[in-house]
């Protein structure tokens, strides 16, 4: 019994050092623990919890790396300075800080002097928890649906195809699936074709206004990843692979990754590493892609929103992603009357749903009470009518959180945006 | 040998030895430890992130400093005049000197103390604050407490011997100088060094992918 | 007649030139004497005063009331200098007056003095007295703490830890206590070598190695002494809302500050605590001033200034060292629950009921006892 349990912490202890590599380790021997990172973590900011201090998350595996690996670690062993061992107990009680209160969004790295990017270390911690089986349930069961169904909501191709034709018919646009030699494969998240099938509507409008020739996988139509979310490589790559392979398959130049912060950073940012190799075509998100229509040229500015709007910075696609102009680009054509939030852009808060934490139930009140920073935001803009928010899961933590505070704000996706202020051209096309 | 002597001749060239030695061997283990290589294209330069990742965490972002602002000045201020202290007063441009022929400018008796000041209290704060604070308490360990006391106790003894009239004060001085430096390699003080790694490696993963942070 | 001769400060004389003071018998109270220290008197008095009963008791520096009966108090003068006049009169012409002559020490150079002899009386409080007695201060002050703690024992929460707490201290007002507090007891230390090493360490440990510690005390005592002016700024501006004296603080002092066991009910500070930090930033402003112009004597010209800083400085010194030694009992082992608001910022509920009743009411609303006070009064340990 004993030795089996030792076994599970013997396993995660294995993971951390494997995936200490020399990035991590200059993190832990850097970090001077000044505490300043819990000053970015909303967790911290809205609970006052000392335990959701950034670097405290990173405790069990800074104890392996310090027991096992750290140079000069032999000295310290023989002197019997370095940490104990990292044991079951330890990892039970991390298990939520790692899962459920952070969500690997890297503000805290903007405020570290040392400049400790948290949010990568986590995602490279939780390899050691998922391994040894230390996974939330609301987590267990996503992973357990994309196995059966390819989709962590359980959306079949059945349900994808009945969305896809009901709004080839509202639209009146035809949409291909399997399109082989397309130049460009979509791809959508689950809360999207469940929740938001408006975003198929919008691509195919703005696909059709730019004359952009694209396609829909049967094998991978959804990108999102729940094995990064778990922190699980062989299984995220699993995932990753399906969609790589379809889109291969396909013959694509290029695969647009949806209006999603975790499924953008999974394809583009960590895909060719988890395959072993650089894809045969390009990711672009589609925010990125819209950019780059609107400044071809192909798609017309239309008649602005005149609603007074705020954006939401997505981490995964802001801060860790990379695209901090383009959708602010996209926002200043699209409507009239734009207003930044404070904080905005590469500092801006999480909605607090990120890294898993939105599929995790048992983190709800952790989610819930780190939208308050958000709310804060939201409140602070006088007169605030929409709010564009370029991530489908973070759209339904916003949806959520509104609701929760009878917050009255439309909710909407930049693609969606988008194609409204097509509507007229559309109209005089028609 | 007198005391005084030992601790400024063996065993200064022990501590100081430990000390190049043992900082040389961690860093070239971190560097060892290596990076994964990275598949993904480029969107930005890797090595652009590295150089700035390390500049830009030198300055504090705004929108943090309304909570932090005690603790960067604190910081700076200790961080500042300890190193005015042990590059520019005047006993310390003499030992160098002495090790190695080098010598510049020396500050005035008058600027020396007003460093000390600073540094005294920009260290006080630090240390108070950590002693002060739930999420400080949470994540300081013994060996934060180690690195601060000993640093104070190098700076205090330095100045307790200022008057320069016993000879017996100087040899504390070297003495905890000697442990500072023979404790340094193994502890939270190479923070000195490993900073440059640390923000280099966030810089570089974040440039990688056009984002300076 | 009254002869007016050049000021010069009696320190400067040679040794020789006090051997005429051997025989002549000792004055009664001088009245120079005298006024310099009703002087002193009212200053400390005034300190004296401030301080909360129960904790002052113990602290007695020597009352300077009755310093006049100075064994060794300047002589009238030597017996038949010159033969001609009274030996008293040639001496009082050389000080610029009689010594029972009170406008004497108040003239700012007496007219026409050759020396003056405050120096010697400084000196003489100073070496036989300051020096001899301030170190019982803070032991006495320890050895009552010990009884106290011993026979009536530490405050106990007596309904235990609630585990809800109330927000109590900021993070920067946390800091400024801290800095204050590592800056005073650095200077503590420090001041407390410089001024009993001779008595408590040459003795025991050699002068050298007297000589080797004060030097060092002294270095750092006079490096430390210009953040104590900060930390003093700081921790003004951090605590002073709320230590203003309300009428309320009446109730308290009449029971005594609840040491015995009566139930006291308080605001966010109490009355102890209150005269606690006038205390510091008041007696701290004396020593702060007159530690200052013994590190730049030349701000005056006025020796007598001087020589009122150092003894002003080192009454001030001892007398906050010992409070600070039982502030320092009540915050750590004396009280339960006291030390989190300063190491948290935070403290418990049923500490913020028990101790500081109104405060609770004022902040949470709620009421702090539901039972009737009465029953409070007997729960005490
Ligand atoms: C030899 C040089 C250095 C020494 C002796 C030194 C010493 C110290 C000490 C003793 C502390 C601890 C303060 C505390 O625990 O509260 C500290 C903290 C810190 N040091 Fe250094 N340091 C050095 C160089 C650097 C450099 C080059 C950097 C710049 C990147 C740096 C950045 C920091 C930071 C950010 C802290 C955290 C402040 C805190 O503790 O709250 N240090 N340093
Ligand atoms: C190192 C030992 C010390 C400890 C453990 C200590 C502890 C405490 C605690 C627990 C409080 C909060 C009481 C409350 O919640 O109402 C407090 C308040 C305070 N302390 Fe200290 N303290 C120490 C040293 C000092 C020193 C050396 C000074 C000043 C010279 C000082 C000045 C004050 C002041 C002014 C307050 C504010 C409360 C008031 O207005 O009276 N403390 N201390
Ligand atoms: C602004 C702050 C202060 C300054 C500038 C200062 C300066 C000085 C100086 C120059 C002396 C040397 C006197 C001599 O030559 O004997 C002295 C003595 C002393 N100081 Fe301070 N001091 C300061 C604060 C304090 C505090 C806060 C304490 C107590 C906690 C303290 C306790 C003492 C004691 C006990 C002595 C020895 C007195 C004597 O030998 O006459 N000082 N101080
Ligand atoms: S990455 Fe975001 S959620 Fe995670 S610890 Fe840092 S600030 Fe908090
Ligand atoms: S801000 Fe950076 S250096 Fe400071 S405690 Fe957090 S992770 Fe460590």
């Amino acid at each position: 019994m004993s030795d089996k349990k030792e076994n599970r912490a013997q396993i995660a202890i294995e993971k951390f050092i494997e995936f200490t590599d020399g990035e991590v380790a200059s993190f832990f021997e850097a970090c001077v623990h000044c505490g300043e990172c819990a000053e970015a973590c909303h967790f911290h900011l809205n609970t006052g919890g000392a335990k959701y201090t950034p670097t405290w998350k990173l405790e069990p595996m800074r104890r392996s790396y310090e027991r096992h690996l750290a140079p000069l670690s032999g000295i310290k062993r023989a002197l019997g300075l370095v940490p104990p061992e990292v044991d079951e107990a330890m990892l039970t009680e991390w298990e939520p800080l790692v899962y459920d209160s952070c969500n690997m969004c890297a503000r805290c790295t903007l405020v570290c002097p040392m400049g400790l990017d948290i949010a990568g270390t986590i995602r490279k911690m939780r390899e050691g928890f998922s391994a040894a089986g230390f996974v939330p349930e609301g987590l267990e069961r996503a992973a357990d649906f994309v196995r059966k169904t390819t989709s962590p909501m359980g959306i079949t191709l059945k349900a994808l195809t009945a969305q896809v034709r009901r709004v080839e018919k509202e639209t009146g646009i035809e949409i291909h699936i399997d399109k082989r030699g397309a130049e460009y494969m979509a791809t959508f998240s689950s809360m999207e074709v469940m929740g938001y099938p408006e975003v198929i509507a919008a691509y195919a409008r703005l696909f059709k206004r730019a004359g952009v020739d694209w396609t829909i996988s049967s094998k991978a139509y959804e990108a999102t990843n729940v094995g990064v979310q778990i922190g699980s490589g062989p299984f995220a790559r699993e995932i990753v692979a399906r969609v790589v392979e379809a889109a291969e398959e396909l013959e694509v130049k290029y695969l647009i990754s949806p209006e999603c912060g975790h499924a953008y950073g999974a394809v583009r940012w960590a895909g060719p590493n988890m395959m072993g190799r650089q894809f045969k075509f390009e990711v672009v998100h589609i925010v990125e892609l819209l950019d780059r229509l609107r400044r071809e040229g192909r798609i017309p500015v239309g008649r602005r929103d005149g609603r007074r709007m705020t954006l939401h910075d997505p981490c995964q696609i802001i801060r860790r992603g990379g695209l901090l102009r383009e959708p602010r680009r996209l926002m200043a054509d699209s409507c009239a009357d734009f207003v930044e939030m404070k904080g905005a852009g590469v500092t801006n808060f999480c909605c607090g749903g990120g890294g898993g934490v939105s599929a995790n139930p048992r983190a709800h009140d952790l989610q819930d009470a780190a939208f308050d920073s958000k709310q804060a935001q939201l409140d602070a803009i006088e007169g605030l009518e929409a709010v564009v928010v370029p991530c489908a899961n973070c759209r339904s933590v916003f949806e959520d959180g509104l609701e929760a505070r009878e917050m009255e704000l439309e909710v909407l996706g930049l693609s969606e945006l988008l194609a409204d202020t097509l509507a007229d051209l559309e109209a005089e096309d028609a | 040998m007198s005391f005084l002597a030992f601790v400024e001749g063996p065993l200064f060239y022990i501590a100081a030895a430990v000390f190049l030695l043992g900082a040389a061997w961690k860093i070239l283990g971190l560097i060892r430890l290596g990076r994964r290589p990275d598949l993904a294209p480029p969107r930005g330069s890797a090595a652009w992130g590295f150089v700035r990742g390390n500049l830009r965490h030198f300055v504090p972002r705004g929108i943090f400093t309304r909570r932090t602002w005690l603790h960067i000045v604190a910081g700076y201020s200790f961080h500042i005049a300890l190193a005015v202290l042990v590059f520019f007063g005047a006993f310390h441009i003499a030992f160098i000197e002495r090790l190695t022929g080098l010598s510049w400018q020396a500050l005035p008796r008058w600027g020396f103390i007003v460093a000390a000041e600073i540094a005294f209290a920009g260290l006080i704060v630090l240390w108070v604050r950590r002693i002060s604070d739930p999420v400080m308490r949470q994540i300081t360990r013994a060996e934060d407490h180690a690195s601060t006391i000993l640093t104070f106790l190098v700076m205090l003894t330095g100045c307790l011997a200022l008057q320069e009239s016993h000879a017996s004060l100087r040899a504390i001085h070297m003495l905890f100088v000697d442990i500072w430096l023979l404790y340094f390699p193994f502890s939270r003080l190479m923070h000195a060094f490993t900073f440059v790694l640390s923000r280099g490696h966030s810089g570089a993963t974040y440039g990688r992918k056009g984002i300076n942070l | 007649m009254r002869q007016r001769l050049p000021f010069i400060f009696s320190e400067i004389l040679p040794p020789e030139a006090r051997f005429f003071a051997e025989k002549s018998p000792p004055p009664l109270a001088g009245a120079r004497t005298a006024r310099l220290f009703a002087l002193l008197a009212l200053l400390t008095a005034l300190i004296f005063t401030l301080a909360p009963a129960p904790l002052l008791a113990q602290s007695s520096v020597r009352p300077p009331g009755n310093a006049v009966t100075f064994p060794d108090a300047p002589e009238p003068g030597p017996a038949n200098t010159l033969g001609t006049r009274s030996d008293a009169e040639i001496w009082d012409m050389i000080r610029g007056g009689s010594p029972r002559d009170p406008g004497v020490i108040f003239a700012p150079t007496p007219e026409g003095a050759l020396m003056t002899t405050t120096g010697q009386q400084w000196r003489v409080l100073r070496e036989r007295y300051i020096r001899k007695y301030a170190g019982w201060a803070p032991l006495a002050v320890i050895v009552l703490i010990a009884l106290f703690h011993l026979i009536r024992g530490p405050m106990r929460l007596k309904e235990g830890r609630s585990g809800k707490t109330l927000p109590r201290f900021t993070l920067t007002a946390r800091v400024a206590h801290w800095f204050m507090a590592v800056v005073f007891i650095l200077l503590a230390i420090s001041g407390l070598v410089i001024l009993l090493g001779r008595v408590l360490i040459a003795p025991y440990l050699g002068r050298e190695v007297n000589s080797a510690l004060t030097s060092a005390a002294m270095q750092g005592h006079n490096l430390f002494g210009p953040l104590f002016i900060l930390a003093l700024f700081w921790l003004f501006v951090k605590f002073v809302a709320g230590n203003f004296f309300h009428p309320h603080d009446l109730k308290w002092i009449f029971r005594l500050g609840g040491l015995f066991g009566h139930h006291v009910s308080s605001r966010k500070f109490n009355f102890g605590e209150k005269t606690w930090f006038w205390l510091v930033v008041l007696v701290g402003a004396v020593i702060a001033a007159s530690g200052v112009l013994m590190l730049f004597p030349w701000l005056t010209d006025d020796l007598r200034f001087l020589q009122l800083a150092t003894v002003l400085h080192v009454l001030g010194a001892v007398l906050l060292i010992s409070i600070a030694i039982g502030h320092i009992y009540v915050g750590t082992i004396g009280m339960e629950g006291s030390l989190d608001s300063m190491l948290k910022g935070e403290v418990d509920e049923s500490w913020a009921r028990e101790h500081h009743d109104i405060w609770y009411e004022q902040i949470t609303g709620k009421k702090a006892h539901p039972e009737t006070p009465k029953m409070k009064q007997e729960g005490a340990p």
